[in-house]
């Protein structure tokens, strides 16, 4: 079992089946004997720069603990999936279940927050830059 | 002889070292490019070579999930 975590960029015009999507990799991953431990969903966010044609995009954050065989089963998933223009896999070294800096600026900022943690707290002080790999998929 | 040092101009607030520097905490990465979108390098800014990389990781990072542009000219 390893610590992953995981950036999706989704389609803007398929945002609404961004909770049946989460709910979909929550079994896969529980099935396997995995977990979440963080899940963020950043809202609709205007794009640095266009990406397939598209200016914006909804960001979902997971920090799931899986393992191998499972974790190839997802990013396959998003390599077949039209609605995901984007996305990013990191090993951590930990569980990870603080709120993320997005969701803190958006907290004090105007729009509200719509993060959640899932999970046990394993580690409060996870740290946050232990980075060991990063696998790029698009 | 003559002895030329270098006078480092700093332009941003020093990094404390335990900042947590993430490829998410976009408001902090901004700091650290210019308006064209390049990685202002260390001798300007005054960052630590340690924070410097880490740094260089989270922006491009940042770039990847399009948090940030690589170029003004997109």
């Amino acid at each position: 079992m390893r610590h992953y975590e995981i950036v999706l960029l989704v389609h803007p015009d398929q945002s609404t089946q961004v909770p049946t999507m989460i709910k979909r990799y929550e079994t896969l991953i529980t099935k396997h004997g995995g977990q979440i431990h963080r899940q963020e969903d950043w809202g609709r966010l205007q794009l640095s720069y266009p990406i397939k044609n598209v200016h914006k995009a909804h960001y979902i954050l997971l920090n799931i603990e899986s393992d191998e065989a499972t974790l190839n089963e997802l990013t396959n998933s998003f390599r077949f999936n039209d609605a995901i223009i984007r996305s990013l896999v990191l090993k951590r070294a930990a569980a990870i279940t603080e709120p993320s800096p997005m969701v803190k600026k958006k907290d004090s900022g105007e729009v509200a927050a719509v993060a959640e943690t899932v999970g046990p707290v394993l580690n409060e002080a996870a740290p946050a830059e232990a980075v060991e790999s990063v696998e790029v998929g698009e | 002889m003559a002895y030329y040092a270098r006078k480092k101009t700093i332009t941003v607030a020093p990094l404390a070292a335990s900042e947590d520097i993430d490829y998410k905490n976009v408001e902090l990465l901004r700091k650290y490019i210019m308006e064209s979108g390049r990685i202002i390098p260390s001798r300007i800014t005054g960052t630590a070579p340690k924070q410097q990389r880490k740094l260089t990781r989270a922006i491009k990072l940042a770039r990847y999930l399009a948090l940030l542009p690589y170029t003004d000219q997109h």
